[in-house]
């Protein structure tokens, strides 16, 4: 239980920590809440020959709404989403999905940034951030990059980051008039992973019907991905039950479905419609009563 | 843990089935080998630095080749250890002609992952594997390409085809 040494940096500013980075290269690693890189550096699953603890740089710990548009620090954790008045308001989906992270400790000193960047299949983080379709900002001594939410998650434990660059902030949409949305998680009973998360936003027309659905599912592929199938299948439609169940019944369609000693491919196929389905009827009626 | 699959390799069956047989292909295929060397009794050693984002670790592997039938498919028999616990898997590799210009490998096999890895990573391990399984399929297909279609030549007294 006890890390391999290594050389430990602790930049104060984004631009010191980046010229660190470049410097490095391949054999720096970047620590924000350590709430997944310090349990397998301690397992020495992970050996990293320079930590760069980002953890003193100020300018990333801001939750801020410019435009309608609302700005996460990489650094804040879990727990200041969680318990963020402006969020409440403008972003819930972000506060539901916070709530639902690991435990009271994970929660107070993990980070959002940390959590995306790790790329964790089962993390609940990548299912809201994709179904905001959000940005990620990346920095690094080249200069910033704006990336997609639909392109960041490469694989396991893999997204689009260079090993140079830091996550400086997640940009997500506000909630819109007529908007809805809602994260709903299956946890797994020891690590309080997703073995399914759905996170679903719908915004609804003056007359009713769904205008946009928009849902991103977590634990049930070796990425997180938008149900794009469950989307196409519900827009224009009024949020009924029968439409809504009709429509979580392609939540898994042409997705490679994980499988491991706690649940079964087939299973968690079925649990993703299942909880789909969940999410959708929560955000429609969030909608209807906004 | 069953692990099965298939990739499509853009070149004809003969073509990747030598190169599949070819240690120094497969050296350059593997994702993460430093080093293989064929061992007396046909097997081959190899230094493998695996890693799925900050996971990464060294393994020892000693891979097998197992009743080939040239060229449509053999069996692989790998065992692997390393600081982050063991691997032992067999599976069948099968060739088959898809038209005369594509070859589709289907894998099916059985692997046992052990220690620190698959204890603490049991839920991330299929998804591991397949990503390690596809890095390799990837590479192979360019060493197979840069084989079979060799870029032409820059030398300008030698024409890279006849005029």
């Amino acid at each position: 239980m006890i890390p391999q040494s290594f050389e430990y940096h602790a930049p104060r500013t984004v631009a010191e920590a980046s010229s660190l980075l470049a410097r490095l290269g391949s054999d720096g690693k970047i620590l924000a809440g350590g709430h997944s890189l310090v349990p397998m550096m301690k397992l020495r699953l992970a050996a990293p020959k320079h930590i760069v603890d980002i953890g003193r740089i100020a300018e990333l710990a801001h939750i801020r709404e410019e435009d309608g548009t609302i700005q996460i620090g990489a650094l804040a954790t879990h727990f200041n989403i969680e318990s963020s008045p402006l969020l409440k308001d403008r972003c819930p989906l972000l506060v539901e999905t916070a709530r639902e992270i690991g435990d009271v400790q994970v929660r107070n000193r993990g980070t959002i940034g940390g959590s995306l960047a790790h790329a964790d299949p089962a993390a609940d983080w990548p299912a809201a951030i994709l179904a905001l379709g959000g940005e990620i900002l990346a920095v690094s001594a080249r200069g910033e990059r704006r990336i997609p939410a639909r392109d960041f998650f490469l694989d396991v434990m893999t997204s689009a980051l260079e090993f140079d660059e830091i996550l400086t902030a997640i940009r997500v949409p506000a909630l819109p008039a007529r908007g809805g949305d809602a994260y709903l998680k299956l946890h797994h009973p020891a690590s309080g992973f997703a073995v399914v998360g759905v996170a679903a936003r719908v915004l609804l027309n003056a007359q009713g019907a769904v205008q946009e659905a928009a849902v991103g599912i977590t634990g049930v592929a070796p990425k997180a991905y938008r149900a794009t199938g469950v989307e196409a299948a519900l827009r224009g439609k009024s949020p009924s039950a029968r439409h809504i169940e009709a429509a979580a019944s392609h939540a898994a369609d042409g997705i490679e479905v994980n499988s491991d000693l706690y649940a079964s491919a087939d299973y968690r196929r079925h649990l993703a419609a299942i909880y789909t389905r969940r999410a959708l009827e929560r955000a429609a009626e969030r909608a209807a009563a906004s | 843990m069953k692990l099965d699959g298939s990739y499509t390799i853009p070149a004809p069956r003969e073509v990747v089935w030598q190169q599949l047989m070819n240690p120094e292909t497969l050296a350059k295929s593997l994702p993460g080998c430093e080093r293989m060397q064929p061992n007396p009794d046909g097997s081959y050693q190899a230094e493998l630095k695996v890693g799925i984002g900050a996971v990464k670790g060294s393994y020892q592997a000693r891979i097998e080749i197992l009743n080939p039938v040239s060229p449509e498919r053999y069996r692989m028999k790998v065992e692997g250890k390393g600081a982050g616990g063991f691997v032992n898997g067999e599976g069948l590799l099968t060739l088959t002609e898809n038209g005369s210009a594509q070859t589709l490998i289907t894998y099916s096999g059985e692997a046992q992952v052990g220690g620190v890895v698959a204890s603490v990573g049991q839920r991330l391990l299929q998804a591991a594997a397949r990503q390690i399984v596809s890095q390799f399929f990837q590479a192979f297909a360019k060493q197979v390409q840069a084989v079979a279609f060799p870029p032409p030549s820059t030398d300008p007294l030698i024409p890279s085809s006849p005029r």
